[in-house]
């Protein structure tokens, strides 16, 4: 076992960690990364590297590496948790049982601008969502999607909606909204 | 139009960390089209151009960088960071050096004690501590099957033990998916696949909640592959080994690569292909780092010379082996210069040196029979067999056969193999044992070996 009491090994973390500093930088900024969560990411890798050292034979190509995917999970995380609080907001305020008439007609009418900006697809699917209050197996049986990939594009739709209600800046949908054919 | 959230809340929502009455009134109010709080929230998801990248690089890892990046000051992360590095770097070396001392209190007591010290005493629930005796059981597994099985099961106790509040929950999950691939494999060397079969299904479990580290998982595939082999379901092992291929170069490890292609070069051979098993080992030789991994290199160098003196190139092999008798003695366990012994037997019988090779595969024969490695001694006294039926020596043929008893015995050996041993002596006795037989029940050794491991792991 290579052990990191020895000083020269200790040298060489050292070294490591200041020398691909740039590049993980590169990384974090290429993936826009908010610098208060950076932290956690980066102690995260540095840490395992370090209880890992002695197995790890390309320490600054496995640095870079783990770092990568720590930042494609934390937007994954992060953008999974914000569509499921819209989702369930949505869901809370429709069911609302005794919100006044003219509450309700403003809200649908409101949900109704933010979603005829999405795809007919997606549009479909979350009015019988919000609109009719069908569950996921409804929903697959009506729109014709199998009751296993139902799920994927309820995600993908709640995305959508989400990003337009937070007007995030872009046109296209590049994890692939679904398209209307 | 209903009252702006501040902005401190619209962080929080984007971040999912709003209670959920609090959600709905963010929620409703972005429901408004308000660009006020839109210019706010605009920033709580990547980019179009992040996301593309996101995309790209989880299809694709291989971007870097590109020049249009938003400024952002990460300094204070990596100043912070750096600190708990070395914060860690301290506790981690000390923690080491107590381990070596740790683990040779353990080592010196029965196997009883040893399970009462792992279990009881709290200073050996260290990462170092365990790490160590992961490592220190994967070794035994060369020499003694049997005390590597006892160690791997200390391991995955100690690693069981280890708090995940100190280490981090998904270090720990890594290091305890470690030791129960461990104790797989010391499973897998002692023949009981079914045990091993399970052992893999809880270190894959574990994996999924770890770290993702990619060289912890290719680790775990390579010690899969090489049980697949064993149970000759040498479709699923190459699958296997196409994962580690890809994860060694993602992570740039050419070691890794090596390995990989070394214990194809195995399975090749088990799979009786020995021509595309050389290629393989050669190859795979090539790509490791000696110094990193000697016993790797000495087995690979081991297999290699067999399969070219099983192919009639015995130049060639007895060229490698030479070569490769330093390194033997250099790693100098039991198991290795046993299988030096073997191999070395095999290649006199092979060229015609039958009194040279019945005195390697004699001395090799009694140590496999008191290690209770039942099917490699089985084996073995086939290759014995081998020589005194070239010689026609029948006389001795019988009494190999009578000696073969204490292997019928053994733990590591099911009732197929031994029915298979059965013919074999009963064709002793009756002077009718010819090469063919003797080739028919190596093979059918082999062979039912692992159709025998099939059969137990699906029948639980």
């Amino acid at each position: 076992m290579a052990t990191l009491d020895h000083p020269e090994l200790r040298e060489s973390l050292n070294i490591l960690l200041k020398s691909s500093r740039p590049r993980l930088e590169r990384v974090l900024r290429n993936f826009e990364i908010p610098p208060e969560d950076a932290e956690d990411i980066l102690q995260d890798a540095q840490l395992t590297l370090l209880y890992k050292w002695d197995k790890i034979r390309s320490p600054e190509s496995w640095l870079i590496g783990t770092v990568k995917k720590k930042c494609i999970m934390y937007w994954r995380k992060r953008r999974g948790s914000l569509c499921e609080a819209v989702d369930t907001a949505i869901l809370d305020l429709l069911a609302v049982p005794q919100a006044p008439d003219q509450e309700k007609t403003e809200l649908t009418y409101d949900l109704n601008r933010v979603m005829s900006r999405l795809s007919t697809r997606c549009r479909s699917l979350l009015n019988l969502r919000y609109g009719l209050g069908y569950g996921p197996t409804e929903v697959a049986e009506q729109m014709g999607y199998r009751t296993s990939s139902i799920r994927k594009v309820t995600n993908r739709c709640l995305a959508a909606l989400t990003r337009q209600l937070l007007a995030v800046g872009f046109d296209q949908e590049p994890q692939g909204e679904p398209q209307d054919e | 139009m209903s009252k702006h959230p501040h902005p401190t809340l619209l962080a929080r929502f984007g971040r999912g960390r709003l209670q959920r009455h609090r959600s709905r009134e963010v929620v409703r109010h972005l429901l408004t089209d308000c660009d006020d709080c839109r210019r706010v929230t605009s920033h709580l998801l990547p980019t179009a151009e992040a996301s593309a990248r996101l995309e790209e690089e989880s299809i694709s890892p291989s971007i870097d960088t590109t020049d249009d990046m938003p400024e952002l000051e990460y300094g204070p992360a990596f100043e912070r960071s750096w600190r708990e590095v070395k914060r860690l770097q301290i506790t981690l070396a000390a923690e080491r050096s107590e381990a070596f001392e740790l683990l040779r209190e353990l080592l010196i007591q029965p196997f009883e004690r040893q399970w009462e010290s792992v279990t009881d005493a709290s200073r050996r629930h260290t990462w170092a501590f365990c790490d160590l005796l992961l490592d220190t059981a994967r070794e035994w597994g060369f020499q003694e099957p049997g005390r590597a099985l006892e160690l791997s099961r200390l391991g995955v106790e100690v690693a069981q033990r280890l708090d995940g509040a100190v280490y981090g929950e998904a270090r720990v999950h890594d290091l305890v998916a470690r030791a129960w691939a461990g104790l797989g494999n010391a499973q897998r060397i002692r023949s009981d696949f079914p045990a091993a079969e399970k052992s893999f299904a809880r270190a894959e479990r574990l994996l999924k909640s770890g770290t993702g580290d990619p060289v912890e998982k290719a680790q775990v595939l390579l010690l899969k592959a090489s049980l697949r082999g064993n149970q000759q379901r040498f479709r699923e092992a190459f699958l296997l080994l196409d994962r580690v291929m890809s994860l060694g170069h993602r992570c740039d490890d050419s070691h890794l690569c090596g390995k990989a292609l070394i214990m194809r070069g195995f399975l090749l051979g088990l799979a009786n292909d020995p021509e595309a098993a050389i290629r393989h080992l050669t190859e795979g030789l090539q790509k490791v780092d000696p110094a990193a991994d000697p016993r790797l290199v000495i087995v690979a160098q081991h297999n290699l010379t067999l399969y070219l003196a099983e192919g009639g190139r015995y130049c060639e092999a007895v060229r490698l082996l030479e070569s490769a008798r330093p390194l033997y003695y250099q790693i100098g366990d039991q198991m290795s210069l046993l299988r030096l012994r073997w191999l070395e037997g095999k290649i006199a019988s092979a060229l015609g040196h039958f009194t040279e090779a019945e005195e390697f595969l004699r001395g090799v024969q009694k140590e496999l029979i008191e290690r209770e490695l039942g099917y490699d001694a089985a084996l073995l006294s086939l290759d014995l067999a081998t020589i005194y039926a070239r010689q026609g020596r029948s006389a001795e043929m019988r009494r190999l056969a009578e000696e073969m008893l204490p292997i019928f015995k053994s733990q590591d050996i099911h009732r197929e193999a031994i029915a298979a041993l059965f013919v074999f002596q009963k064709a002793a006795e009756m002077e009718r044992v010819t090469l063919g037989l003797i080739r028919d029940v190596t093979g059918y050794l082999k062979e039912s070996r692992a159709t025998w491991s099939l059969r137990s792991s699906e029948s639980r």
